[in-house]
């Protein structure tokens, strides 16, 4: 090789976030319109993250403009801006938030959260610096400070660092909070399953206690307030349960204990290990008195590979439900009412599970839109996501719609062609919560099929099939008794009709037949109305009490609700 | 009621009007009127050895007007006023066409909307119910079904048709060079005659194997008559071979696959008729039609091709499915009469083997009339069932 050859092919070191900068497709920055997307729903995830750790209700502002044309080809210079009342950031944590690739506060602590590996917001500000030469125009002020600290954050590609420039210290009204801006180049997709409106409406869905405005380019501002004030419970960081473990891990877990005895470490260092399981233990001859006893440093692979397999031979309580940050059917209830008018839903919370030997929690809303602009034989609108944060792209190799693909909604009262999406004015809404998703790819977009996920996700939406089985049922058969009585006053006079024709009756017997006939179906008439009351009082009753479950239905219903949420604010605030 | 026992076609319009008038007098007395029809399924057939075919049992099918049934009711009596002026004008029409005219007629007539079809399925079943009532063939309605199936060909058969006008029609097959006799759904209207003393008529389950034996000559060698049955025989098959053993008192035979479809759906349907048309398997069955092959021991004797019926592929379960039923469902097979059809189907459940009627040409490939011997040889030696 000569010298030349050599030095072409030496090996060179990239930074993470020269690494990302050059690979922003695959973090969701594959395509202008993408673009627009991933950067506002990065900004818009962050948010919330930081207002719900601060036992903070999020009120949301998010303003889209178009700003002139993008270098790019057919893209347009978009200004994103997203604005919360977050606990905002102190000086030094601007940096590395906004500028530093794998900072993250919640990379692999155990629990939920939207984000995790801490790259998303950072490769929007990658974005912004690539298309349009600026970066993250950052606005942000904690609790108690005089003024909101404004700066530029750029990112350091090569010592993957955020730089701070343009900082100024301005006077801002709002007693704490952060505002991002990016100017972009990119495509605004307002509509469609991609589109901003449907990641929105998710968000919508998923966070009742979220108040959110936002003014987008040819629309008219839009406020939706919150429709519940509680929040949801942050998940605490638990310990690991031992069916969620890897023997490696299981082993390397121990190391972490040094001297501490076998027995105490199984009941200390795992969640759902206690005495009554290092009994089973020993009764199944997996583990003995002495063993447990011994220092976990003094234990060799093969003393760790019993007890391990024993461990997953006898049953454990299920992981602790504290690390999944679960919405509930009554919050996913309510929320469910800001999609627009809806005239039947059914929600479903699962217990939590373990899967792929990961907790996870399935929550599944099913619901028919009053009016929607669906045909009844387009596929229904899916909405996914994935520790609160709605997936709107390649949805196709889903976890999700997998599972919903997989069962027969005909069962259930819809329409559905064979391994297809069911058909109608419907929304299926599945929400899957787990402290470790596995996704597809880093840009999150799609949650691996794994078997056992897709039958915990079709388990939860065959319950929420069966509710609405129900009720569709009582439509069905009142449909039927209503068309039975149209029957009487449609044919009746049909039938005599063709039968004068045919003999050549008289009108007299024309007559006299008529009303035979009509005496012979009047009291049937009667009886398939009495009973087309009582089908219709019942199913009044099953909506009312759907209703009551969700405290308001009316619009004025609404207000009042509103109204009372915000008194309890205020008194809240002034106490 | 009234059971409409027809005699002739043209009782059809009065016995209608009776049936019209008992349902028109009932309502004037303000009592329910009640339609039986005869049930046509295979729960009420009835199989006599020596009738040789299957016809309806006691049960019926009642139906009584009230809300459920007056939009059937009422399609029905509308579906018989077309199908009454059609017998009179002497108009014929496919079910298709019935379908089309039903539709033309609903539209420019706003009060008898209610009546439309959305599919022709649904005017079937009326024109099916309307047969079970009266208790009459589709045909006497002026209701066809395409002639499907039936190629006849035959060098000493000679056939007289009675035309509508009163004419006759004299076709005789051997003047047709390669082109075939098709039969019409109405047999009825055929005479036959035969030239020469015919040995055998061959009713061959695949049209395009019979077109072969003609091909390469049968009709020449031996006086015959060989038939294509194209499946499932239609009504027009049926009747045709029905027309054939009683006119010309000819062995028939049939030949066909080894497995419980052709048994019971082409081989019993042709020989003794079909549940669905319980009413009508008088004529339109051959009980002296012999099953000629394919046969169990062929199988062994001409070291015929077969294959395995996989029971874990649905399909085939299917057929094994099909032969169980038969046994224990079908009285055809029941009859002590058809015992040896009986034991066919009892082989084809314990070999779990079928085996198609082309597999005669692999006895030997260089011989192209290998196959017409071996069918001359079968029926000369008595070989079948």
């Amino acid at each position: 090789m000569t010298k030349k050859a050599a030095s072409k092919s030496s090996i060179s070191k990239n930074s993470t976030a020269e690494y990302f900068a050059k690979n922003l497709q695959q973090v969701g920055f594959s395509s202008p319109s993408k673009a627009v997307l991933t950067t506002l729903k990065e900004a818009v995830d962050n948010s919330l993250d930081a207002c719900e750790e601060h036992g903070i209700l999020p009120e949301i502002l998010i303003k889209i403009k178009k700003t002139g044309k993008g270098t790019l080809k057919n893209t347009d210079r978009l200004l994103i801006s997203v604005e919360d009342n977050g606990p905002g950031l102190k000086v030094d944590e601007v940096p590395m938030v906004f500028g530093e690739y794998l900072a993250s506060s919640k990379f692999g602590k155990g629990r939920c959260s939207r984000g995790q590996q801490g790259i998303g917001i950072s490769a929007a500000t990658t974005w912004a610096v690539q298309t349009s030469a600026t970066g993250a125009m950052v606005l942000t002020k904690t609790k108690g400070a005089s003024k909101a600290l404004s700066c530029l954050v750029v990112n350091d590609l090569k010592k993957n660092k955020g730089l701070l420039k343009d900082k100024k210290l301005l006077a801002w009204e709002k007693p704490h909070g952060t505002r991002v801006e990016f100017l972009i180049d990119g495509r605004m997709q307002l509509n469609g399953e991609g589109g901003v409106l449907a990641y929105l409406r998710g968000n919508l869905l998923l966070n009742p206690h979220l108040s959110l405005t936002y003014e987008l380019p040819e629309m008219e501002p839009v406020t939706i307030e919150r429709v519940s004030k509680d929040m949801p419970q942050i998940p605490e960081a638990s310990l690991p349960h031992p069916h969620t473990m890897k023997l490696g891990e299981f082993i390397s877990h121990a190391r972490l204990f040094g001297s501490k005895k076998f027995g105490e470490w199984l009941k200390t260092g795992f969640s759902r290990v206690t005495d009554a399981e290092l009994l089973r233990l020993i009764e199944i001859g997996k583990a003995s008195q002495s063993l447990l006893a011994k220092s976990v440093s003094s234990l060799g692979t093969e003393e760790f590979e019993a007890v391990f397999s024993g461990i997953q031979e006898i049953e454990l309580k299920q992981p602790s439900t504290q690390s999944v940050m679960s919405i509930g059917e009554d919050a996913l209830s309510l929320s469910i009412q800001r999609l627009g008018e809806i005239n039947l839903f059914a929600v479903v919370s699962r217990k939590p599970a373990i899967c792929d030997f990961k907790p996870v929690q399935v929550e599944v809303a099913v619901a028919r839109q009053a009016q929607s602009a669906q045909d009844a034989d387009e596929p229904v609108s899916v909405l996914r996501f994935a520790n609160r944060v709605p997936l709107q792209f390649d949805k196709a190799a889903c976890a999700i719609v997998k599972a919903i693909t997989t069962i027969n909604w005909k069962a259930y009262g819809l329409k559905q062609s064979r391994s297809l999406l069911p058909n109608g004015p419907y929304i299926i809404a599945v929400s899957v919560i787990s402290p470790f998703i596995k996704f597809k790819n880093a840009s999150k977009e799609t949650i691996d099929a794994s078997d056992e996920l897709v039958e915990e996700i079709r388990k939860a939406l065959q319950q929420a099939g069966q509710k609405i089985a129900k009720f569709l049922r009582k439509e069905l058969k009142a449909r039927e008794l209503e068309t039975k009585t149209q029957h009487i006053e449609k044919f009746g006079p049909i039938l005599v009709a063709s039968l004068c024709r045919i003999v050549e009756a008289s009108e007299e017997r024309k007559a006299s037949a008529s009303e035979g006939l009509n005496k012979l179906l009047r009291s049937e008439s009667k009886n398939a109305e009495k009973e087309l009351s009582l089908v219709e009082e019942k199913l009044e009753e099953h909506i009312l009490k759907q209703k009551k479950n969700l405290r308001f239905f009316s619009d004025e219903d609404k207000e009042i609700e509103q109204r009372r949420i915000k008194e309890e604010e205020k008194v809240e605030v002034s106490l | 009621m009234v059971r409409y026992a027809l005699r002739d076609q043209n009782e059809i319009p009065s016995l209608s009007i009776e049936l019209c008038d008992k349902i028109l007098r009932d309502l004037e007395r303000s009592k329910r009127p009640l339609l039986k029809a005869t049930k046509c399924s295979l729960d009420n057939a009835v199989y006599s050895a020596g009738l040789g075919y299957l016809t309806a049992g006691s049960k019926k099918v009642s139906t009584e007007l009230n809300v459920s049934s007056v939009k059937k009711m009422s399609r029905a009596i509308f579906m018989l006023e077309i199908l009454l002026r059609n017998i009179k004008s002497g108009g014929v029409n496919t079910k298709r066409e019935l379908y089309y005219i039903c539709k033309g007629l609903l539209r420019q007539n706003k009060e008898l909307k209610p009546l439309d079809f959305d599919e022709q399925a649904e005017s079937d079943s009326i024109i099916d119910f309307l047969c079970e009532i009266l208790e009459v063939y589709r045909e006497e309605l002026n209701c066809f079904a395409n002639d499907r199936g039936g190629q006849t060909y035959s060098q000493h058969l000679v056939v007289t048709e009675t035309l509508s006008s009163g004419e006759e029609a004299v076709i005789d097959l051997s003047k047709l060079g390669t082109s075939p006799f098709m039969p019409k759904n109405r047999p009825q209207n055929l005479t036959l005659s035969m030239t020469k003393n015919i040995e055998f008529c061959l009713v061959v389950e695949s049209e395009g194997t019979a077109n072969t034996l003609v091909a390469n000559g049968i009709t020449k060698r031996y006086p015959c008559i060989i038939v294509g049955a194209q499946g499932v025989p239609s009504n027009a098959v049926r009747g045709w071979v029905k027309r054939i053993q009683d006119q010309l008192s000819v062995p028939i035979f049939f030949f066909g696959d080894l497995d419980a479809y052709t048994l019971q759906n082409i081989f019993r349907t042709l020989k003794a008729g079909s549940a669905a048309s319980l009413i009508r398997n008088k004529d339109f069955s051959a009980p002296d039609v012999k099953f000629l092959g394919v046969l169990p021991e062929d199988i062994k004797k001409y070291s015929l091709f077969s294959y395995d019926v996989k029971e874990s592929d649905a399909v085939e379960y299917r057929s094994l499915k099909k032969a169980k039923d038969a046994l224990e469902n079908d009285p055809f097979f029941q009859s002590k009469r058809n015992k040896g059809l009986a034991k066919i189907l009892e082989w084809l459940i314990s070999e779990k083997k079928r085996c198609e009627q082309q597999s005669f040409f692999s006895i030997d490939g260089r011989d192209p009339l290998i196959f017409e011997k071996i069918i001359v040889e079968k029926i000369r030696s008595g070989s079948f069932i």
